[in-house]
């Protein structure tokens, strides 16, 4: 083939292409560089404009902003801490609640549910993403807060002497109705993750264990889950990112007291709804302190993001679907309608 | 199935485009670091002579948007984006707006940073109410400052306290316990109602302050007027304290506080209104509300102010058609705009100026200029 092949004036192989035919090559090929890149320099510009704003702040309370416990507007002071434990509580709990629910309807759905309901249900559970935030945190004020109330005095009653969780007095809005929106919300993202990842799941593997003699249950546990539990906890951790910068929900239902609840149904305030609350008449170094919040956020979710990457990167045979975005998501359950 | 996905992607993306650019068109920047401030500017210096823009006072939003929804027949557009009495006053001073409405009065150093001098006009007033949902007790609750502090500060727990008991004989108050309802969020409802226990009882004054945000010793947190309503509303034994607007609108039961003639006072409109008499007025009518001396007033009551530059045209960059705009509203607000505001089933539910307060604002609104010349 070589051989044969004719040259023309230029010394040019017939069978290459002229330059300007390569031009939308090069266009592509540019253009998506930059915007790719511009994707990077507005994180690093935000990064370093956070930094800037909230220097006044660090430059004052150094790391007491964000270990020191004191959060008075009015005398301006600014200790962060019933913040950070209180985003740290809320998220932790979202995800003790939401993770084993998302899963569970992920297994239920790919092992367990006839044929004709996987799609409905897959549909149904990705639903619950498109309701607005908003939405749940309405639904938290009229209804959820009020009508557990009963339910949570019952239950700090009953099981006073468990440390933390029992024992205290509920408020309407605390920690635990604050968690409880929050796992919903994570649960249309760790499930459609979750499905994903199981659906990798090799059918030799899953025959296997069936030949030797494991009933459902035994096989999901022993070729299901721990095939997938790197991809599985890579959602986990996306559904953490999310459950830790939300913020409209939480402010609705979480009381928002600058301090740290001593229970589990206490009242506290989480660092997106601090700035939420107050940025609308924050002035001078009060500004200052919210964007240090912000900052705290912004790298609290950067270390969960990248934990998460690590995850999923190191049981990188489970991880199709496991894209950070709800992109990849949206595209198989596009190409399997 | 591909191309498919690929124009879904493109419609988002573009849906997303089109939603952030109507965005910020919509809303002018809350000039939090005061560098963007510019980039709006031209919404009050380029466009035609019949809009003003302002923004501010959450309080008052509903009395700037019936005034406008008024004046458009007359051919004025008046934009009002209620971001808060605070932020209202940066964007004033970043000149990208023609007026802010602030509940507080200006302070020296607000009046600082403005680009020039700055006029302030009272307009109306609402009262903070002390609302409480109690089966059994609708009406007849009397409180005063301090009894009212010892509650929010969580001193008294119950609603059979004797602090309450004492305020209150004959009335059988029940065992139960006390929720307090406050603001999450920054307010300057909150800072009414602190002002108020800060006069009157010098503990809440040493321990807790006055201020938009403070730091609460007890109660839940709601955003909103509507969030700490809405609490009220479910929870029995609750009391917070809601602005009279909303208060009647919900028809809660609120209680009688005491004001500073010793008298115990119904937040009712004229009862608001008083609150104008009596007062202190200052030469750049920067009054307080809180705590009139007269006898008749409710004494949580919180006055709003328009703040406007006296020469809106140096140093608000307004064009002089704005700068008549401008006088054309603030005149329609200091006297037919007051007909709007009262108890009647068509008036809305804020407290209007008495006329020697109104006529002082005009007074003071006639000698704003346009680059130093009268404006017609």
């Amino acid at each position: 083939m070589e051989a044969s092949a004719t040259t023309v004036a230029g010394g040019r192989s017939a069978l290459e292409r002229s330059p300007a035919s390569r031009l939308p090559d090069r266009a592509l090929k540019w253009g998506l560089s930059g915007l790719a890149a511009a994707i990077l320099v507005l994180i690093v510009y935000f990064f370093i404009r956070l930094i800037g704003e909230s220097h006044t702040v660090f430059s004052q309370y150094g790391l007491s902003f964000v270990f020191g416990n004191d959060w008075d507007v009015n005398r301006n002071i600014y200790h962060g801490a019933a913040m950070l434990v209180g985003t740290l509580i809320t998220s932790t709990i979202a995800l003790i609640i939401g993770v084993p629910v998302a899963v569970a309807s992920a297994v239920f759905i790919n092992e367990l549910c006839p044929r004709r309901l996987r799609q409905p249900l897959s549909i149904l559970v990705d639903l619950l993403a498109a309701v607005p935030s908003v939405v749940y945190g309405l639904w938290g004020v009229f209804v959820l807060a009020p009508k557990l109330l009963g339910g949570e005095k019952w239950f700090a009653r009953t099981f006073s002497f468990i440390p933390w969780i029992g024992g205290g007095t509920p408020t309407l809005y605390n920690y635990f109705i604050a968690a409880l929106i929050l796992a919903i919300m994570i649960l249309p993202i760790v499930s459609a993750i979750s499905r994903e990842v199981i659906a990798t799941v090799p059918a030799e593997n899953k025959e296997a264990a069936l030949a030797l003699g494991a009933t459902r249950w035994e096989m999901i546990r022993m070729a299901v889950l721990p095939y997938s539990r790197p991809g599985i906890t890579g959602g986990a951790m996306l559904g953490l990112g999310r459950a830790l910068g939300e913020t409209i929900a939480v402010v609705l239902v979480i009381g928002a007291a600058p301090v740290i609840g001593n229970h589990l149904f206490a009242q506290g305030n989480t660092f997106a709804a601090v700035i939420a609350n107050e940025f609308g008449e924050a002035q001078g170094i009060h500004v200052s302190a919210l964007f240090a919040a912000g900052l705290v956020l912004f790298i609290l979710t950067l270390i969960v993001n990248v934990i998460a990457r690590w995850f999923v990167s190191r049981g990188s045979h489970g991880a199709r679907g496991t894209g950070a975005t709800g992109m990849t998501i949206a595209s198989t359950d596009l190409s399997e309608a | 199935m591909k191309p498919r996905l690929i124009a879904l992607i493109a419609t988002a993306l573009a849906l997303a485009l089109v939603v952030a650019a109507c965005g910020s068109s919509s809303k002018t920047t809350t000039g939090s670091g005061g560098s963007s401030g510019g980039s709006s500017g031209s919404s009050s210096s380029s466009s035609g002579s019949g809009t003003i823009n302002g923004a501010g006072s959450t309080l008052a939003a509903p009395i700037y948007q019936q005034w406008g929804s008024t004046l458009k027949g007359q051919g004025l557009t008046v934009n009002f984006n209620p971001v808060g009495s605070g932020a209202g006053q940066t964007q004033l001073e970043a000149a990208t707006v023609d007026f802010a409405g602030s509940d507080p009065s200006l302070k020296p150093s607000d009046v600082a940073k403005m680009k020039g001098a700055v006029l302030q006009f009272p307009v109306a007033a609402g009262a903070i109410t002390v609302s409480y949902n109690l089966s059994g007790i609708k009406s007849g609750l009397k409180l005063d400052g301090p009894t009212i502090s010892k509650i929010f500060s969580g001193q008294i727990k119950t609603w059979n306290d004797p602090a309450i008991k004492s305020l209150n004989p004959g009335m059988s108050l029940p065992s139960s316990n006390i929720t307090v309802v406050h603001r999450s969020d920054s307010s300057g409802t909150t800072q009414g109602f602190t002002t108020f226990l800060s006069d009157t009882d010098p503990t809440w004054k040493s321990s807790v302050g006055e201020g938009k945000d403070v730091k609460w010793s007890t109660g839940t947190g709601a955003k909103g007027n509507s969030g700490v309503a809405a609490v009220v509303h479910q929870t029995a034994g609750a009391i917070g304290y809601v602005e009279q607007a909303y208060a009647l609108e919900n028809n809660f039961t609120y209680a009688a506080v005491k004001n500073s003639a010793g008298s115990y006072v119904l937040p009712s409109i004229p009862n608001t209104s008083a609150a104008f008499l009596g007062i202190e007025i200052p030469p750049d009518l920067g009054i307080s509300t809180i705590n009139s001396p007269n006898p008749g007033a409710y004494p949580i009551v919180s006055q709003t102010f328009v703040d406007a530059y006296k020469d809106p045209c140096k140093d608000g960059g307004a064009s002089s058609g704005t700068a008549g705009a401008l006088k054309k509203f603030l005149t329609y607000a200091f006297g037919a705009g007051q007909q709007t505001l009262g108890q009647g089933s068509n008036q809305l539910p804020y407290a209007p100026l008495p006329s020697s307060l109104a006529d002082k604002d005009n007074t003071q609104l006639a000698t704003m200029v346009c680059n130093g010349s009268a404006i017609p």
